[in-house]
């Protein structure tokens, strides 16, 4: 039996990676659960924003939040582009799978042909400092992306809620015929919605660069476990999306420290399916 | 050796022309290879999850090519490299091996990159009867078609020989680990390392309290980290691909925890010898641009022309090292194979390798043994101020530099 | 008193099939009309068509004296067509309060003064639209359509498959809608005798083509034209 300070560490530890799958899943979630089109180049998008940190911060010297701050806006406007396509060709949530995953191609073969297909490593003075609380070390950029994962994710919820602009998307992703008939214009809103799933892509990515091992085939490793998290957290929840990633994050680790580390990948799936089969009232 | 074999391919070549007068023949009628190219087609993994090595591959193929034509060719014929792309996919490179010998009708065959591609390729060469040189299969008893020869000296048992002589190197330590810990990938040729590892260790008496195997692409080590800090073994043995070391090693740090000594399998070279994690780290290798290999044939032009085209192409590790050697030695014992016997016809070829010795930037080669390798010779390299400098067995230390202990 | 809504030789249908042929009539502000027929006959087909979800063939439709045939259902709405779908068709992802916020329009009906028309939804207001019976669902339908602050209200079937306490409830605040507010509005239904007294016009479709149009109270006094096209007596 694994002692106390291990549970406890691999808790913290899968918990806090957790908030990266939450963080990815928040703007898949959006445009999968509102808009009803399935953005598989959201991964992309992410590391291409994780590159442009990279790239920002080894050849010029610009702080990641700098970066993120750069970064950010452009991708916004990219997110807009994007569903101006779909727009433009009436794409459907199966068509978007589809083109999405040809977007993914085609900038995973961009970013190989600049970036090279070699590992990159974005190393910082502070991608290993941890804080130390009792037996237990918490990592400070892991910490730091969940409470940005926690702040968007419960910023997104309470706009969805609360705001007219919010409750029309909601509206018109559950019957955009008849909220049409009442004057929402959700075509306009889809705009807004894809920029913001765009947007979110590029915050992941920036804390990609900064936690994670950079290489184009990168893209396509969170991919299955991003849309387990997608699922379980409820399509269009970004709460749940959050809480779900947590959840996944920490089963992996348990998992990992208790039995067999190659377990782990199983794990995400075997929740979902359990949850699937469970079907609570909320899924 | 080299200079002297090629003088002697020289003059056999142009002897049916010129005569013996090729002796010294100027370099104009030496690096001028004529007639129909031969062409040497093979797969290579330029997208999919290997793509990073592939680049490697290429410019070592593409410099050992140019290097092969400005002697003379193969037979005094220029040699052509038909490279396709196979995705990193197994199923891809076995059907374009297949195209490449029915519909492209290529004179030999080059093997491609890493173990599962290597194994679809050599069913297909295998059919065709095409001899098939690869350089990185790191599980040779896999090797089971007797016309297909490694070009880097894993020897025929990698599983036992080259855990005993990292057990040699710790021995040498002056206070010996008495203890193990054996983290691994479930990529196969990094897990077929580490149980071997685990065997031999028992064997000589090194206790492993820790195995842990996790699957290839893990993305959280934190978990794992916890579970080595734990064990806190006198060793840490980490059967890694690509940056998985680094992410281990971060993660360990996260939880304020330095392993006192640890050994890394198949690590990406550069970002481990450049991470503040890295430094005195142990790893596998078979060569570094350092003496005693830049004494070897056509080292020095290989390994400077390497550097130029690697930074050309963007890497940020243009310094040469096994994974580029390997190509480079496959290519040297397809022009030894080619030339010696005087032929295209791969029996024949096969023959000939069987009973010499080729001479690559690994040393003398023979392919005489089990699986048709010869002596393993797998080395030890520590990273020493941010670079990387072979520590072990002593045979291949350069001279003043020492295995530093931690 | 200038027509708040003149349909003239209005055709429609779904995709290629006909169901509404040259219909005209015209509706003042403040007026109410109801459009009696039989099942099938083409009522809910005329309101879609008023909305802009079916497809309209020929024929013109204007609101205010501007024309709002070829306008998309949202500028509709936003030039003050209110719609009560047969289907109801509320939100059920959307909670009751929800429902009425996410499409509000500034305008004298506030929520407040939904709530007071409709006491039962101000009880329900965080509950989910799903959670509603059909009653509450109806009534959630018009106070949805009321938050936009339309000037024109179009209902259909209101009181379709409800208990008759509740068709009670619902006429009385429709009474209050259309007698009191003078809201203009049309509705479809199919039980005349509930609808003539709170409306002042009201025509009868019969196979996708007017028949019949009279002010109400002339078919409440002679209601040959309802036996002859609905096939019941005014009672
Ligand atoms: N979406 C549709 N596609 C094709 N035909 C339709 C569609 N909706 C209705 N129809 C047809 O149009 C005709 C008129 O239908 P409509 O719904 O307008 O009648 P209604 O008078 O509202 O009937 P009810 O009293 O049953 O509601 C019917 O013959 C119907 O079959
Ligand atoms: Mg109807």
């Amino acid at each position: 039996m694994p002692s106390a300070t291990l549970l406890g560490q691999a808790l913290i530890s899968g918990v806090l990676a957790g908030g990266m799958y939450g963080l990815l899943a928040l703007g898949l979630s959006l445009s999968w659960g509102l808009l009803r089109l399935v953005n598989l180049s959201h991964f992309a998008l992410a590391f291409l924003a994780a590159y442009l940190t990279y790239e920002l911060g080894t050849t010029y010297h610009v702080a990641p939040w700098w970066a993120a701050a750069m970064i950010v806006p452009v991708m916004f406007l990219i997110g807009i582009a994007q569903h101006w396509l779909f727009d433009k060709f009436k794409v459907n949530e199966l068509a978007s799978l589809l083109i999405t995953f040809s977007f993914a191609v085609i900038l995973e073969v961009a970013i190989q042909l600049y970036w090279t297909a070699d590992y990159r490593r974005f190393e910082t003075h502070y991608s290993t400092m941890s804080i130390k609380a009792g037996p237990f070390y918490i990592p400070v950029l892991e910490l730091a992306l969940c409470m940005v994962a926690g702040v968007l994710a419960w910023g997104t919820w309470l706009w969805l809620r609360k705001t007219y602009v919010g409750k029309a998307l909601r509206a018109a992703a559950e019957d955009a015929d008849i909220a049409a008939a009442y004057g929402v214009d959700h075509k306009k809103l889809a705009y807004l919605l894809s920029g913001m799933g765009a947007a979110y892509a590029a915050i992941a990515g920036t804390f990609i660069a900064l936690i994670a091992t950079l290489a184009p085939t990168q893209i396509w490793a969170w991919l299955g476990v991003v849309f387990a998290v997608v699922i379980i957290g409820r399509l269009g929840n970004p709460l749940g999306a959050l809480l779900a990633g947590m959840l996944i994050g920490a089963s992996e680790s348990i998992a990992m420290a208790v039995f067999e580390p190659a377990w782990a990948p199983v794990v995400s799936f075997s929740v979902l399916i359990a949850i699937l089969l469970w079907d609570p009232e909320w899924l | 050796m080299n200079d002297r074999m090629g003088a002697w391919r020289r003059r056999h070549v142009l002897g049916g022309f010129i005569g013996l007068a090729a002796l010294g023949a100027p370099a104009i009628l030496r690096a001028a290879p004529s007639g129909q190219p031969v062409k040497v087609g093979g797969t290579l993994s330029l997208t999919g999850f290997l793509a990073q090595t592939a680049v490697i591959h290429k410019i070592a193929a593409e410099i050992m090519i140019e290097d092969i034509n400005s002697r003379n060719g193969f037979l005094g014929r220029p040699v052509e490299y038909v490279l396709l792309d196979d995705q990193s996919k197994p199923d891809v490179a076995r059907s374009l091996y297949e195209k490449l010998i029915t519909v492209d009708k290529v004179d030999l065959i080059m093997g491609p990159y890493a173990t599962a591609p290597i194994l679809a390729a050599m069913g297909v060469a295998q059919r065709y009867g095409k001899v098939m040189i690869q350089s990185s299969m790191g599980i040779p008893n896999l090797q089971t078609y007797d016309m297909a020869f490694p070009a880097t000296p894993f020897g025929p048992e990698p599983d036992k020989t080259y855990p005993n002589v990292i057990l040699d190197a710790m021995a040498s330590l002056p206070t010996p680990p008495k203890s193990m810990v054996i983290v691994t990938s479930k990529f196969p040729s990094a897990q077929f390392m580490a149980k071997g590892m685990r065997i031999e260790a028992e064997k000589r008496g090194v206790k492993v309290p820790l195995y842990l195997e996790y699957e290839a692409g893990n993305r959280d080590f934190g978990a794992i980290a916890a579970r080595v800090k734990e064990a806190n073994a006198d060793f840490l043995w980490v059967g890694s691909l690509g940056l998985e070391s680094n992410q281990l090693l971060e993660a360990l740090r996260k939880l304020d925890y330095t392993p006192k000594t640890s050994f890394h399998l198949y690590p990406a070279p550069g970002p481990l010898a450049l991470s503040p994690d890295g430094n005195l780290v142990w790893c596998s290798t078979f060569l570094e641009p350092d003496e005693p290999f830049m004494s070897r044939p056509g080292m020095k032009k290989i390994a400077e022309l390497y550097k130029e085209r690697a930074t050309k192409a963007n890497l940020p590790y243009a310094i040469i090292d096994a994974q580029a050697a390997g190509m480079v030695a496959a290519w040297q014992i397809l022009e030894a194979g080619v030339n010696g016997a005087k032929t295209l016809e791969d029996k024949q070829i096969a023959a000939w390798l069987k009973k010499n010795v080729v001479t690559t930037v690994y040393g003398p080669t023979k392919f005489d043994g089990l699986y048709n390798h010869g002596e393993p010779a797998q080395l030890i390299r520590q990273v020493q101020d941010k670079q990387w400098k072979v520590v072990w067995p002593k045979q291949f230390v350069a001279p003043g530099v020492k295995l530093i202990p931690t | 008193m200038a027509d708040l809504l003149s349909v003239e030789n209005l055709s429609a249908g779904y995709g290629r099939a006909v169901v509404l042929s040259d219909v005209a009539f015209r509706l003042g502000e403040g007026e109410a009309l109801a459009v009696l027929g039989r099942n099938g006959v083409g009522k809910t087909t005329l309101l879609d068509t008023l909305v802009g979800v079916t497809r309209r063939f020929t024929g013109s439709i204007a609101l205010g004296g501007r024309e709002v045939g070829t306008l998309a259902p949202e500028t509709r709405a936003g030039l003050g067509v209110g719609w009560v779908p047969q289907e109801r068709n509320i939100f059920r992802s959307l909670s009751v309060q929800e429902n009425l916020t996410a499409v509000a329009r500034p305008g004298p009906w506030t929520l407040d003064r939904v709530f007071r028309l409709f006491p039962r939804l101000k009880e329900r207001r965080q509950q989910s639209g799903a959670s509603l019976s059909g009653g509450e669902q109806q009534m959630l339908a018009i106070g949805r359509a009321l938050a936009t602050n339309p000037r024109l209200l179009l209902l259909d079937e209101p009181t379709e498959g409800l208990a008759p306490i509740i068709v009670q409830e619902l006429l009385a605040a429709l009474t209050r809608l259309l007698r009191e507010e003078k809201l203009a509005a049309i509705i479809v239904e199919q039980h005349a005798q509930k609808i003539l007294p709170i409306t002042d016009r009201a025509l009868i479709l019969e196979r996708g083509r007017i028949v019949h149009q009279s002010d109400s109270a002339a078919l409440l006094a002679d209601p040959m034209p309802l036996e002859r096209f609905l096939g019941v007596t005014g009672r």
